[in-house]
């Protein structure tokens, strides 16, 4: 490899234990044990994954509410302190800059935890945009290391080393506690569907990375019983993608806007000048003319980024992400089609390798409700 | 032998694109190496040319995708395909399990196999082949 890679503080233990791949400028485990393995760790046990290569800034000041209202589409107001949200922020086409969740550490204070891919992109955009507000935003992105622990068994796992009581956590809500003896920080947040914590081991820098260490070796030791197992990013993938969540550059970019990806929900048109309200107003009244669905392929074949979509001798979309669905055990797909053929239930055809292939387009997440995920029947 | 991580029957011959071939008389057993199915992962899928099909060395004889990508597979000689291994349809796992047993892929009535020796290498030189790509 040219370049220079960065490396997060369990680089040791990764190059170990783990098949490496560049992402976003760093070096990553791929997978430890393999993908489907550790996807089903985290669907009905527990599975924890290194997510320190994500951008975190914290924003401070008496009008971060007000700065961060103008450049995020989601009601900061709404967040109450020790609160998360998921939010978009969006250029002034109503075009998505990132996806990310937005905590109230204070009245005056929030932490941002944004994309990897994005972690310059968002910062510079945040500090350009917080002039006129006089709020301070800071990079804390190589003075934290975060991890997530995901899976029905995530909370009873995190437990044995937090001091703070997870009971008294529910999801989006955040808090402070000891990790292993470590200032910490914690929120019932996460991106595979599951219940589960996104962990910020607070002040450790890059350079002297045995805190972190620490905190995830006994994180690892704590799930011991539960079968906890170190996940790659190619579970966190899979994972991501059969809960219907969105991958930055695949299924959102700036030519994209939130209610074409089917995220309306956070965006708030009632609240004061934001960034892309304009834009976002007229695309609501207007219509939008493309959707983000679920596909799930009916016959064998799986679908992957830029297939094109068909029906009836139309091609009315495009694949933006695809895989194979360890739960189904069968191809699924996020895919933009024309609004008129987005229905639930409709009969599609991906073009797998110039074959038309059988899918169907269905709801978020992929699987079943009730069994999977964090809102399963216990 | 074994090379690094990787199993490297003696008796067979190798492609550049990780294919192997045994020769049972005028026929020809192909498939992926140890070193392919490794790299590749838990193969979920695999898709094979269907039998009568004639093909040319290093032609697209098939597809296999592991859960994250999709590779193609390459003819390691030139012939007619006689028999696919079906039982992949089913379960593509034994691509992972046993790439040089199970896991065949096709069988190939030869055409010329001296011709197309001329770009395949010997269990020797595929394992010095695989130490250069990996160091």
């Amino acid at each position: 490899m040219s370049k220079e890679l960065k490396k997060t503080h369990l680089y040791g233990f990764h190059k170990q234990t783990a098949k490496m791949t560049e992402f976003a400028g760093f070096e990553m485990p791929i997978w430890y044990k393999g993908i489907i393995p550790e996807h089903m760790a985290v669907r009905k046990g527990v599975g924890m994954f290194d997510i320190t290569h994500m951008g975190r800034a914290v924003i401070a000041g008496a009008k971060s509410e007000a700065f961060l209202n103008y450049v995020t589409t989601n009601d900061v107001a709404a967040l109450t302190p020790l609160s998360a949200q998921y939010s978009n922020m969006c250029n002034e086409q109503g075009g998505i800059k990132d996806d990310f969740v937005l905590s109230r550490l204070e009245a005056e204070k929030f932490l941002i935890v944004y994309n990897a891919t994005n972690r310059t992109k968002d910062y510079e955009w945040l500090v350009q945009n917080a002039k006129p507000f006089n709020v301070k935003v800071e990079d804390v992105s190589d003075n934290i290391a975060m991890f997530a622990i995901q899976g029905p068994h995530a909370q009873v796992t995190l437990q044995k080393i937090a001091d703070l009581d997870l009971n008294k956590v529910e999801r989006f809500k955040c808090g402070w506690t000891k990790l292993a003896g470590l200032e910490g920080f914690v929120s019932r947040t996460g991106y595979t569907g599951e219940d589960g914590f996104e962990v910020f081991v607070w002040n450790t820098p890059l350079a002297n990375p045995i805190g972190a260490v620490k905190v995830w070796e006994a994180i690892l030791e704590a799930g011991e019983e539960f079968g906890i197992e170190p996940c790659g990013l190619g579970a966190r993938d899979t994972l991501r993608l059969e809960a219907g969540m969105c991958l930055y550059g695949n299924d959102i970019d700036e030519t994209i806007n939130p209610l074409e990806a089917g995220l309306g929900f956070v965006v708030k048109l009632k609240k004061d000048n934001f960034i892309g309200k304009e834009a976002l107003t007229m695309q609501k009244t207007e219509g939008i003319r493309r959707k983000r669905v679920g596909l799930t392929m009916l016959d064998k074949g799986i679908p992957r980024p830029h297939y094109e979509v068909w029906k009836d001798n139309e091609k009315i979309g495009h694949v933006t992400s695809g895989t194979f669905s360890p739960i189904l055990e069968r191809g699924i797909a996020m895919a933009y089609v024309s609004v008129e053929h987005a229905a639930e239930g409709n009969k599609v055809a991906v073009k797998v390798r110039d074959k038309l292939t059988e899918a169907q387009i269905v709801k978020f997440p992929f699987y079943d409700p009730t069994k999977y995920g964090h809102a399963r029947q216990k | 032998m074994r090379i690094l991580d990787f199993e490297i029957p003696d008796k067979l011959y190798y492609s550049k694109e990780h294919e192997w071939v045994k020769i049972e008389g005028k026929e020809a057993v192909v498939g992926i190496t140890d070193y392919a199915q490794k790299q590749l992962h838990e193969i979920v899928y695999v898709e094979v040319q269907k039998v009568g099909v004639n093909i040319e060395q290093f032609q697209t004889m098939g597809t296999v995708e592991s859960v994250k990508s999709v590779s193609d597979i390459f003819s390691p000689v030139s012939g007619n395909i006689t028999k696919v291994n079906e039982e992949l349809a089913e379960s593509p796992e034994l691509l992972n399990q046993d790439p040089y047993g199970k896991g065949w892929l096709a069988k190939i009535n030869l055409t010329d196999f001296n011709e197309d020796l001329k770009k395949l290498m010997t269990a020797q030189q595929y394992a010095d082949f695989i130490k250069g790509m990996e160091e």
